[in-house]
């Protein structure tokens, strides 16, 4: 059983099915112990089928257990398993009950982080985000929510998620141990002690933290933006 | 945990645990609030904020209201507590409270002091928008980029007051193409204030919130990128641009028309990768925004939807672009990157210490600069001197003043801080900054008999620091053997320098111009080295020579003088040496040094001319100079070593060095007779007689004062028994006296 991260950002990876890109990060940030979710922006969720124009297309909240137990159940058997699309629907399903479509994604909360895995995804996210503040009016007592969005740009394949999983990972374990670390001084200074820092709040230092990630994965192209809920 | 706190968090349990009492507690606990202890403040604050924010289930809509309005004086006072917690949790509750307050006021006419009240939070808020608070001001821009999780949160709070104080558009049903029609749902609307009302008058608001926008946009103005404010700003817009009538539309595109990343400028306190990423990811949520306009159609006029069809189609062609290559590798067009004028703030202000060390007690640079692992211990101590001196020259007094102050608060910090002088006290290494005053303090609470002066010094609090004078002994002065012995070691030590490579980037440009600024008198900043380069090393030793060992009071007699000489002779051996270790490669050098002895000399000699002429004409300035304008200036000391030089220098040229030794005849500042002299024994060598006659011919041709010295020499050689020399003189001389051959 991992160790849960107590003082964990709540965290969302997202991409377009949420199945390959989104829920590899998704389990290496879990293993990791982060609070974290995942989703997906497509309008549905499509995978790999016998040909190109022949995807399989399935609803957002279709159990990966019901695309398991359909994909294997094809002819096509054989191809799936050799490309991965087995082993990565096997993976998923242990992982969570179903893929989840993000524009419906208000039950699930608000995060702090949310972390889109193609460019495409990050300009729906923001979007949907400006959607939600025009036409959910939030109740009197409640308060709209920051929230740090940033793409990592993932190659849609087996091996490149792998891999883009893995920087994301790194990204977040910087963002969170730069978080702590804030928390921690917060705490030890009282009164206006540390007035005229440069290097406290996370989000004056964000941008040197996504520099220095990025010099280290320059093949992970990213984006960011602040939007609110 | 304090009592209190522990009090405190027994009350809030109970208020959230029962609906009744929670109005009680609250308001028990608003009157807490300004209680001196910042951890009560900060207590408060998370409390309020977590009571307001609670459903209305915890704590009823009505008490709400009602303990809204009882908690404006409160809040007043939290937002002015510099602390991040504090400010941030406040402008939430100020939020909540607004929304609250706000529909109170427009359902109770003439409640006039709530209302001004309200109006006060907003002014407060608006103005630290602009600001860094709570953190201390540095300077504009270092402000700008600072603090920005409170400005993200004030942002909603500015949102919030243009959204209450403006009327909404209304909709229409339809929007034309069939496309899903965005739905905008509204909290409140200004149209919904009874048209009668005395406080809230609807015009006034919507003026006022059209200037509050102002406020939002300014960060577009800017002529820096604060990528998570202007990113912010941009999810922000999108409520407004959706539901604001066209003329706050018009404003927001106006603003955003003029807007480019590509014409902004890197700031000094973010590196130049920062920078480009920083304009790729506003430039995406540009993208972003525009779309969103264009698919509601939000913009008013069909032009605006055209020029932002047109920034779209760029800022997309840009983004292509861009993730075709490495966007942190250099890049030719990273030269085009401008950066902001700095104000002379420094990048590392920061008032306490993270490692008590002098490393980080002194450093003033961003902590990442790679430069601080530069060892300074590495160079010798005199070039440490001399880049200290010329620092000190350089720099503006206020400049200096402002980066003493931040070292003299971190020095107090660290003094003053329980945890460092444990840690002192643990390691007590020579890098730990000592407690020069706090150890002896202690020493004095136990005996205050001491001695009156060291209590009077060591008594005093952190205050009189700046008081205490230190004075270095006297120096010692050095008998002439030791003086010897250091010249020795300072030429050694030049000379190892000179073999050095030195990084001749010139990135000190003009060190003039930016002192004239600051008033110090331009005299004072006309230096002879502005950077170190490779022959700098020459200019100093040259000048220590010639100028730095003459005598003020010019007391030839005077052993002082003889010994100075002495010491400068040792100079100017060394060099001499140094030039004849190789001739060829060193003939620059010796240029230098040579006309630098010239210069002196004559300068100095002339002005000992001028005090005895004027002793001589009882100071009638017009007899000094028409004497001195006849007399001639002896360099004796300069036609010595120029000798030296010329005798070392004529049995080691070669047939071919020709270039050379014309160049260095050209080049000295003075020649007579004596020196040219020299040349003689050239021509008579067979070998190298062409170059003897061909410096002959050159020194007629340009050098006219020994012209006829020249000519004497070819005189003299015409009479000579040689044949191939009576020949070549002869041929000269018919060219340049031709009555003397004939």
């Amino acid at each position: 059983m991992v160790e849960k991260i107590e003082d964990s950002l709540k965290i969302c990876t997202v991409c377009a099915s949420n199945n390959n890109r989104s829920m590899e990060s998704h389990k290496q940030l879990r293993d990791a112990g982060f609070d974290v979710q995942s989703f997906g922006t497509g309008s549905a969720v499509r995978l790999p089928g016998p040909s190109i124009d022949k995807p399989n297309v399935y609803e957002f909240g279709t159990p990966y257990e019901e695309i398991y137990q359909d994909l294997t159940s094809q002819d096509c058997r054989k191809m799936y398993e050799s490309n991965g699309l087995i082993h990565m629907i096997d993976r998923n399903r242990h992982i969570k009950k179903a893929p989840e479509k993000w524009h419906e994604n208000v039950y699930a909360g608000k995060f702090d982080l949310v972390i889109t895995c193609e460019e495409r995804c990050f300009d729906s996210v923001l979007d949907d985000l400006m959607v939600r503040m025009v036409s959910n009016p939030i109740a009197d007592n409640e308060v709209r929510k920051a929230v740090h969005v940033i793409n990592v740009d993932i190659k849609d394949d087996n091996e490149n998620a792998i891999i883009g999983g893995r920087g994301i990972l790194k990204l977040v374990k910087m963002i969170h141990e730069f978080r702590r670390e804030e928390m921690k001084r917060l705490k030890e200074v009282n009164g206006d002690k540390y007035v005229g820092e440069h290097d406290i709040i996370l989000e004056d230092n964000i941008m040197k933290i996504l520099v220095n990630w990025q010099k280290d994965h320059t093949h992970l192209q990213t984006l960011y933006g602040v939007s609110y809920y | 945990m304090s009592s209190i706190i522990t009090q405190l968090e027994q009350a809030k349990s109970l208020a959230f645990s029962n609906k009744s009492t929670f109005p009680q507690v609250l308001s028990q606990v608003l009157k807490l609030s300004t209680n001196p202890d910042i951890e009560v403040q900060k207590w408060c604050a998370k409390f309020f904020k977590d009571s307001f924010t609670s459903s209305n289930d915890v704590l009823g809509i009505t008490d709400k209201i009602d303990l809204a309005i009882d908690a404006l004086d409160s809040l007043l006072f939290l937002l002015e507590v510099k602390n991040l917690e504090i400010f941030k949790d406040s402008v939430e509750t100020a939020i909540v409270v607004y929304k609250l307050v706000f529909k109170y006021v427009v359902e109770n006419d003439g409640c006039k002091d709530v209302w001004v009240k309200l109006n006060q939070i907003i002014q407060n808020l608006l103005s630290k928008y602009k600001s860094s608070f709570p953190l201390d001001h540095i300077d504009e821009e270092s402000d700008l980029r600072r603090a920005i999780d409170c400005k993200i949160e004030l942002m909603k709070f500015i949102v919030l007051v243009i959204d209450y104080g403006s009327p909404n558009q209304p909709q229409s049903n339809s929007n034309g193409n069939g496309k899903k029609k965005l739905v905008i749902r509204n909290q409140f609307n200004l149209d919904d204030v009874p048209s009668n009302h005395t406080l809230i008058i609807p015009s006034v608001l919507e003026k006022q919130s059209y200037n509050h926008l102002d406020v939002i946009l300014s960060v577009f103005n800017q002529d820096i990128l604060v990528t998570p404010l202007i990113t912010a700003s941009l999810s922000h817009l999108s409520v407004i641009v959706s539901k604001k009538s066209s003329h706050f539309i018009s404003k927001i595109l106006n603003t955003l028309e003029s807007y480019d990343t590509q014409r902004k400028n890197q700031s000094n306190y973010e590196t130049v990768e920062e920078f480009k990423l920083s304009r790729k990811y506003i430039d995406r949520s540009l993208k972003v925004f525009f779309s969103y306009v264009l698919r509601n159609q939000l913009a008013p006029t069909p032009q605006m939807s055209q020029w932002i069809n047109k920034k779209l189609n760029l800022l997309i062609s840009r983004g292509d672009e861009i993730r075709k290559k490495n966007i942190l590798a250099p890049s030719s067009q990273d030269s085009n990157i401008k950066k902001r004028k700095f104000e002379g703030g420094f990048v590392n202000v920061s008032k306490k210490l993270k490692t008590a060390d002098y490393k980080n007690l002194y450093s003033l640079q961003d902590p990442s600069n790679e430069l601080n692992n530069f060892d300074l211990t590495t160079l010798p101590q005199h070039i440490l001197i001399s880049m200290t001196l010329n620092s000190l020259n350089k720099v503006s007094v206020e400049r200096l003043t402002k980066a003493l102050n931040i070292i003299v608060d971190r020095y107090k910090n660290t003094l003053n801080d329980p945890k460092f002088q444990r840690q002192a006290a643990k390691k007590g290494g020579d890098n730990w900054i000592k407690n020069e005053y706090g150890d002896e303090n202690d020493e004095d609470d136990d005996d205050d008999d001491e001695d009156d002066d060291d209590a009077d010094r060591e008594g005093s609090n952190e205050d009189d620091y700046s008081e205490t004078v230190f004075t270095l002994p006297p120096p010692k002065e050095l008998s002439f053997e030791e003086k010897k012995s250091h010249v020795n070691i300072i030429i050694k030590n030049f000379f190892r320098l000179s073999e050095k490579p030195v990084n001749d980037g010139g990135a000190n440009v003009d060190p003039i111009a930016e002192s004239d600024k600051t008033g110090v008198d331009s005299e004072l900043t006309r230096i002879a080295i502005k950077s170190w380069k490779k022959d700098s090393w020459l200019i100093l030793l040259t000048r220590l020579a010639t100028r730095g060992m003459r005598g003020v009071d010019g007391d030839e007699e005077g052993g002082d003088f003889k010994q100075n000489e002495n010491i400068s002779n040792i100079i100017r051996k060394a060099l001499f040496d140094h030039f004849l270790d190789n001739i060829h490669s060193r003939i620059d050098l010796i240029i230098e040094w040579l006309s630098e002895e010239w210069y002196s000399e004559k300068v100095f000699n002339e002005d000992k001319l001028i005090e005895e002429l004027r002793e001589k004409h009882s100071n009638d300035e017009a007899k000094v100079q028409q004497e001195l304008s006849q007399a001639t200036i002896p360099t004796p000391l300069y036609n010595d070593w120029t000798g030296k030089v010329l005798d070392a220098m004529i049995p080691f040229l070669e047939p071919n060095d020709r270039k050379i030794f014309i160049r260095l005849l050209s080049d000295l500042p003075y020649l007579n007779g004596e020196l040219v002299d020299r040349i003689k024994s050239l021509c008579f060598d067979p070998v190298r007689s062409k170059i003897g006659f061909l410096s002959l011919q050159f020194l007629i041709m340009y050098r006219p004062p020994v012209k006829d010295a020249c000519i004497g020499i070819l005189e003299e050689l015409s009479k000579s028994d040689q044949e191939d020399l009576r020949e070549e003189s002869e041929k000269l001389l018919k060219k340049y006296k031709p009555e003397t051959v004939a």
